[in-house]
């Protein structure tokens, strides 16, 4: 006999062996808080909107950001302030959007689907965000270099001792350590989101991608 | 959500209760874990029942509902290797009903199953509830063809693990 055919054989047989849950104990469960991956991966991608998105508030509000405001530079930072805000607010509707979209009554590769989809947006929001950030640090620092007296006249000072070198290094330095720590929270997400969260469905996923070739 | 709602639901769910209890019984291999998928299934099923029209089967709807939470959303399933150890509460077979060689078949049988992925164990699950090629690429959202050729492929796959 074919083994499945076995197995058919018994599988209805087994329905009496089951432990009989009872109504009462139904009210219980559905009271009870889901632990499903799509509110975790909701969570967190709310807490990576406010992380990414409050770094830019407070790059704002920071003393240097004060301080560079005083310079001729508002025909920069009010278009990219703008520019800013509409994108959020563009990735954040798309968000919203994906994330109603998930059904746990679709077929298991619509959810799936669904679901990467929403992963993608914020995924994109973050990339949009980092783009932004490292081209606004050009930006910054170059108009820093080419107005702030105090900052040309260091680089004069430090040519002139022959200590151009180290004040680079320096700078170099500081910016370094600043990516390493985006670069580390970015990295913690990204374990988060993929390595604990979506390993299974990408699995999956790719199973019956696989069946569809 | 009303209080009708929540009955009628409960009362559904109590007497369909055993198609959940088949996924976990395919999908976890201890009794907690059983327990665990189950609560989550349930959660799930009540969460989308608002929205169940009743043009289908509620039984048809909880296959999905189930097998979407056991292949995609539930998230603690690490622990499905090859340790499946035979709890009474899940697997008693009769002595007298049944000889020894074909339980001892069975036994090797269910291990062979849980040998298999999820999608593959879906599959297997959808066949074993006798439901037609046409269901099984709804649910799975793949085309019929590629159903069939696929469960081909598992049990030859079965005949290869329980016959090396």
């Amino acid at each position: 006999m074919d083994e499945l055919e076995l197995l058919k054989k018994h599988w209805k047989q087994e329905d009496a062996q089951y432990p009989h849950v009872s109504a009462n104990d139904i009210y219980k469960m559905i009271l009870k808080r889901s632990s499903s991956i799509v509110k975790w991966i909701f969570i967190i991608s709310l807490l990576e909107f406010a992380l990414w998105t409050g770094l830019t508030f407070f790059l704002k509000d920071s003393k240097n950001a004060q301080h560079f405001d005083k310079m001729d530079s508002d025909y920069l930072i009010i278009p990219l302030t703008v520019i800013g805000y509409v994108i959020l607010a563009y990735f954040f509707y798309l968000f919203y959007k994906n994330f109603r979209r998930i059904s746990v009554t679709d077929s298991a590769k619509v959810l799936m689907e669904n679901i990467i989809r929403t992963r993608k947006t914020v995924k994109n929001y973050v990339l949009f965000n980092l783009i932004f950030m490292v081209v606004s640090t050009m930006v910054i620092m170059y108009i820093e270099f080419d107005q702030d007296q105090a900052l040309i006249r260091k680089t004069q000072a430090a040519a002139a001792n022959g200590d151009i070198f180290m004040f680079y290094a320096k700078t170099i330095l500081i910016v370094a350590g600043v990516l390493a720590v985006f670069a580390g929270v970015l990295l913690f997400f990204y374990w988060l989101i993929y390595g604990l969260l979506l390993r299974k469905l990408n699995r999956n996923y790719k199973e019956l991608r696989k069946l569809e070739m | 959500m009303n209080k009708e709602l929540e009955h009628n639901f409960v009362a559904l769910l109590e007497e369909h209760q055993n198609i959940v209890h088949k996924v976990c019984r395919l999908y976890t291999n201890h009794r907690e874990a059983h327990n665990d998928l189950f609560q989550e299934v349930t959660i799930q099923l009540w969460k989308a029942y608002p929205k169940f029209r009743g043009d289908a089967k509620f039984s048809t709807w909880m296959y999905r509902v189930a097998l979407n939470t056991a292949i995609t959303l539930y998230r603690k399933s690490k622990r499905t290797v090859n340790t499946y150890e035979l709890e009474t509460f899940q697997f008693k077979i009769k002595a007298e009903e049944y000889d020894d060689t074909e339980e001892q078949q069975l036994k090797l049988l269910y291990q062979a199953v849980h040998q298999l992925n999820d999608i593959e164990k879906a599959l297997v699950f959808l066949y074993l509830e006798e439901k037609d090629y046409r269901e099984i690429s709804e649910t799975l959202g793949i085309s019929e063809v590629n159903a069939r050729v696929k469960m081909n492929r598992i049990k030859n796959k079965l005949k290869t693990i329980l016959n090396p």
